[in-house]
Order: C-alpha cells, then sequence, then structure tokens
C-alpha cells in the first residue's frame, strides 16, 4: 500500500513540478528521488513496516510476491531514470509530464502485481496502458511516433474490451470478481467459465505480446520514441506477465489441465517465431523488439508450469531481463542511429562501454554466470517439474540458442568489424551506473538467492 | 404474455437489428445513428429490471457525449462518404471462420447457463437506483472507485500533453 499511494503521489508532484521549475535537471532529481523513495518504501513494507493502513477489502493483497516484484520493477525503474532521463529532453517539451505519467504507470504496476479481485486488474491494466499510449506518442512531429501511438491506442482498446468481455462472463458464472473466491473447481468447468477464461488468456497475450498476438509489438516499439520504448519493453512488460502468471495461479491455477494445451501452443509459437523473425531484422531497435517478444517466450513458460519455482523464475527473469535491456537501450540512444551497422567499431572508440554491452547481451542470450542463464533454467527447471511439456523445452533449449547468432550479432559487430562508427560522448556518471548494472547481472548470475530468498524471509 | 415480457421481446429485436446495421452499413454517419438507436434500446432494457439511474446516464454519456465525438470526429475527417477499401477475399475468409469459431464458443457458453434459477429481477431489483448505487459504490466497492481517479487524472495529464501546442 506504501508504493501505491505514493507512487500516485508522485505524479501529482511531478504535475506541479512542471508548472514551478524551470530546469531541467531539478525536475530530473526530483523523479529519481520519488523513485529511490518508491523502492524504500517498499523495502520498508516487505520489512513489516506500513505506513497506511488501509482495508483493502480482499481487493489487493500484498503478498511478498507482489511486494518482491514491485521492488525490481522500482529498482530497474530508478537505473532507467538514472540512465536514460537525459535523453527524455530530446522528445518533447513536457519534461515533468513524461515523469508524472511514468509514476502512474507505476502506480499501476503495483495494481497489477498485487491484485486480488478482477476489477483492480482491470484498474491496473488500464492505468498502465493509458499513459503508455500518449508516451508512444510523444514526438509528436514524427509520424511513425503518431502511427505507433494510434496503433498502439486501438490493439490496446481492443484487447481491453476482449478482457471486459471475460470478466462479465466469469462474473456471470461464478457471481464473484474475487479470484480467491471463484471456487471454479467446485462449481465445474462450465462452458462460461472457459469462455471467459480463454478470452481473459487471449487479452493478456496480448498485453505480453505472445504470438500470434504480437503483431502490435515490432511497430509499436520502433515507432515509440527509443527512451520509452526501453521502459515499455522491460518493467511494463514484466508487470504485465507477474499479473498474466498471478491471475491464472490464483483463479485458475485448479484447472491447470484445461488450459495447459493453450498455453503450450502459444509459448511455442511465441519462441519460434520470435527468435526466428529476430534473425532478420537490420536494426537493433527492431531486433530488440523482436528479442522482447522471445524473451517473453520464456516467460510464458513460468506461466504454463505454474509452480513454486516458476514464481521464482519469473521474478528472477523480470529482473535478469529488464535490467540487461535497460542497459543495451540506454547504449542505443547514445547512438546517432539504430542499424548494426552504427556499432562497427565500437569496441576500438568505448572499450568500456562494449564490454559492459557484451554482458548485457550475454545475459540476453542466457550464457552461464549471467543472471540471464539462471533466469532461463529456473523456467525449464519449472517446466520439467511440472511434468509433461518435455518437447516445449528441447524448443525453448534450441530457440535459445537461435538468440545467440542475433545478439552475438551486435557483439561481432563492435569487435570484429571496422568502421569509424559515431563518436559519442558519455559521462563517467553514464559509465559508472552501466558498470553497476553489468555487476548486479553478474552477482544475481552467481548468487540468485541474494533476490530470491527475499520472497520467504 | 406480460407486458414486460412484450417490451422486452420488441427492445432485444430493436438492439440487435440496430446493432446489425452498425456493422453491414457502409456509410459512417448512418452506423452512427443506427449505434444511437442501439443504445436507446440498452436504456430501455435498464429500465425494464428497474436501473433507471443506468438508464438515464447510459443516454446521456453513450448516446449524447460519446456519439457526439463520434460524428464530430466522422464530420471533420471528413468520412461521410462510402469509400470503405476493399479486402481481399482470403482475408474477408479468415476474418469469417475467426469470427464464426468465437461465436460457436460463445452459444455453446451461454447455452449452459442455468436460467430457471437465475431470472432477470424484472421490477424488483433494486440495484439500478442511486441511492443503493451510491451506498455500493462507497462502502464495498469505495477501493476501486478511489482507485480510478488515478485512471483519470493520469488520461487528462495525457489529453493535455498530446492536445497542447508545441
Amino acid at each position: 500500500m506504501n508504493a501505491l499511494i505514493i507512487s500516485a503521489v508522485f505524479g501529482v508532484i511531478m504535475m506541479f513540478t512542471g508548472i514551478f521549475v524551470k530546469q531541467k535537471p531539478v525536475t530530473r532529481n526530483i523523479a529519481i528521488a520519488g523513485v529511490a523513495l518508491l523502492l524504500l518504501v517498499n523495502i520498508l513494507e516487505m520489512s513489516g513496516i506500513d505506513f497506511f493502513k488501509v482495508h483493502t477489502a480482499g481487493f489487493m493483497l500484498f503478498d511478498r510476491f507482489a511486494l518482491l516484484f514491485n521492488s525490481v520493477a522500482f529498482g530497474s525503474t530508478l537505473i532507467y531514470f538514472i540512465l536514460s532521463a537525459p535523453d527524455m529532453e530530446k522528445v518533447g517539451h513536457y519534461y515533468a509530464d513524461y515523469f508524472a505519467l511514468i509514476f502512474f504507470i507505476l502506480c499501476g504496476v503495483v495494481l497489477v502485481a498485487s491484485f486480488q479481485s478482477l476489477l483492480i486488474l482491470f484498474l491496473g491494466i488500464e492505468i498502465i496502458s493509458i499513459p503508455l499510449y500518449i508516451l508512444t506518442g510523444s514526438n509528436k512531429r514524427n509520424l511513425i511516433s503518431n502511427e505507433a501511438s494510434l496503433k498502439y491506442f486501438l490493439m490496446g482498446a481492443f484487447s481491453t474490451g476482449i478482457m471486459l468481455m471475460g470478466i462479465t462472463l466469469l462474473y456471470g458464472a461464478t457471481g464473484t470478481f474475487d479470484t480467491q473466491f471463484m471456487n471454479i473447481e467446485t462449481e465445474g468447468t462450465s462452458a462460461l467459465v472457459i469462455a471467459g477464461m480463454l478470452l481473459l488468456f487471449f487479452s493478456m497475450a496480448f498485453k505480453v505480446s505472445a504470438v500470434p498476438f504480437h503483431f502490435w509489438t515490432p511497430d509499436v516499439y520502433d515507432g515509440c520514441p527509443t527512451v520509452f520504448t526501453s521502459f515499455m519493453a522491460t518493467v511494463v512488460k514484466s508487470a504485465a506477465f507477474v499479473g498474466f502468471i498471478r491471475l491464472f495461479y490464483d483463479a485458475f491455477g485448479s484447472i491447470h489441465d484445461d488450459w495447459k494445451l493453450v498455453a503450450a501452443i502459444i509459448t511455442a509459437l511465441t519462441l519460434l517465431v520470435g527468435n526466428i523473425t529476430a534473425v532478420f531484422q537490420q536494426s537493433v531497435k527492431r531486433m530488440l523488439a523482436y528479442s522482447s517478444i522471445s524473451q517473453a517466450g520464456f516467460m510464458l513458460l513460468g506461466l504454463l508450469a505454474l509452480n513454486a519455482t516458476s514464481k521464482e523464475g519469473i521474478i528472477l527473469y523480470a529482473t535478469a531481463y529488464s535490467l540487461a535491456t535497460i542497459g543495451i537501450f540506454a547504449i542505443l540512444l547514445k547512438m546517432n542511429d539504430h542499424s548494426f551497422e552504427s556499432f562497427n567499431g565500437f569496441a576500438r572508440q568505448q572499450p568500456l562501454l562494449a564490454g559492459v554491452n557484451v554482458i548485457f547481451l550475454l545475459s540476453l542470450a542466457g550464457i552461464p554466470l549471467t543472471a540471464g542463464f539462471l533466469a532461463k533454467f529456473y523456467m525449464l527447471k519449472a517446466t520439467l517439474e511440472s511434468g509433461d511439456f518435455l518437447w516445449l523445452v528441447i524448443l525453448a533449449v534450441i530457440m535459445a540458442a537461435v538468440s545467440v547468432y542475433y545478439y552475438f550479432r551486435l557483439i561481432q559487430a563492435m569487435y570484429f568489424k571496422e568502421g569509424d562508427g559515431n563518436a559519442i560522448e558519455v559521462s563517467p556518471g553514464f559509465k559508472l551506473m552501466l558498470v553497476i548494472v553489468a555487476a548486479c547481472l553478474i552477482v544475481l548470475g552467481v548468487f540468485p538467492n541474494l533476490l530470491l530468498n527475499w520472497l520467504y524471509f | 404474455m406480460t407486458i414486460i415480457q412484450i417490451l422486452f421481446w420488441l427492445l432485444s429485436a430493436l438492439v440487435l437489428l440496430s446493432a446489425i446495421m452498425v456493422v453491414i452499413n457502409r456509410h459512417p454517419v448512418y452506423s452512427v445513428i443506427w449505434l444511437i438507436i442501439t443504445f436507446f434500446g440498452i436504456s430501455g432494457h435498464y429500465i425494464l429490471l428497474n436501473a433507471q439511474f443506468l438508464a438515464v446516464v447510459n443516454i446521456i454519456v453513450y448516446a449524447g457525449a460519446i456519439m457526439v465525438l463520434f460524428l464530430f470526429v466522422i464530420m471533420l475527417m471528413n468520412l461521410n462518404k462510402d469509400m470503405e477499401p476493399q479486402k481481399s477475399k482470403w482475408l474477408k475468409l479468415v476474418g469469417a471462420i475467426a469470427c464464426g469459431c468465437l461465436l460457436l464458443v460463445l452459444i455453446a457458453a451461454l447455452k449452459d447457463i442455468d436460467i430457471n434459477n437465475q431470472i432477470a429481477e424484472t421490477n424488483t431489483g433494486n440495484i439500478g437506483l442511486i441511492e443503493n448505487l451510491g451506498t455500493v459504490l462507497f462502502t464495498k466497492y469505495v477501493i476501486p472507485f478511489e482507485i480510478s481517479s488515478i485512471l483519470f487524472l493520469s488520461a487528462m495529464i495525457g489529453a493535455v500533453v498530446i492536445g497542447k501546442k508545441d
């Protein structure tokens, strides 16, 4: 509850900052302080210190899983602000308002991670989506950004409509919005429940861009101003996943057998299409968009398995994926264009940046000693523990091997190709922050329990 | 057949007919007019369920505000001619199959409903009255109610960010 209220309050504070504070660095520092405060109060709540005694009446449940994910999301946002907030200045004139919108998105993230009622899930998804439509179209003079925003808005509105239809059918079948009290196994699985559940499944698959509901993703991620793509592809996407898993764990865990085949087919398609299409991309930004689809395929394994390991895995995966992707996007933002060629000869110009970039890419590809490897490992382990889907595990391993190809293409461009590249200038603070992020990835890759123990103690 | 039943069937037929007309009409302005008729029909259903407040709000918000917005957009973008782009035959076929499957699933779902013990509370239910609605909204559902204010606030900021001149 701490984080929910304070993030909403900080959204309002950032609004007023836009009126009273004219210097952009001050605005930025207020936002960074705000996220740091959010992270702090959330960690305090994990240790049992709750500032706001609000009776949530069964609408929300702030359990360890939700609180730990909130911490991960706030930590990622803090790093994202420190690395990329200066680049938001170039997007448009409403610097403080962009921060306000991001704080509201964080509010939605808290809701989606901790809902216990379908109403709150719906509100949370909408609070995440509506500011994102705006941020996608925030580069108003750029037609591609406008197109991406409109496309995202229409697709998002459709999928929200489908979600509402699903919620309505479920309410009709069970008479409650509360995911804990649906009693689906005792009521029996009527066609009404199944239809409602599948509609909810499809709309959530839209939000996490699982194949075949992924068609909006590359265009939107590509058209969106890069600095906001970074946030959208990481924090928001992992929040949607946490909501997805929470929904199916709480409400439909008892009828797992009825939907796991659908989930398996969608996972397999997501892994296949995401990885194979990413191979053919010429722009790093678009490659990262497809890579986010393929990473979604791995996170879907956690949904499919639905056991304790998959809950650990999704937290670790969200952390590893968010940190690495935010890092790569922060470097990409400094480049003049987004093609693979612009990275030619990068290692000679900026040996340190190239080095940390390699760690991010290795983590995304899932090479041992990085957090990405253990995240993938937990997902595969969870799937194996759940029994049936050996073929899917084999497919996932093969696809992880395919993903090495397109991640290493960037490494190859940086280290083994000659090129004048583009001379970029970065501050020492930026470099230090990137090194810290890379260090986090390696530490988590060796001692994942530093993070996962928070789930239990 | 009581008068309520006759009204129910009449309104249902009206809603279904006008909803179909919204979709098959090629002229956007006529589609919007049919949509308004659909909303009025649904408001009639609300009144049959003794939910006068919902009926009035439905007319004010949907038939009033949102429809006016639709008409404005259509007029400003000069869409008031028959200019729907032609889709390929395969696309139409795929769309028909997909929507047909969804229809089948929904019909199967609705067929299952046990209608004997869950009849509509015509004239007896009172949850749609403004007093009861307000009580529920500010007691049981106060948390979602308050949270939705965050949603509207972010939407307002977004509208200003998008709409203001640079």
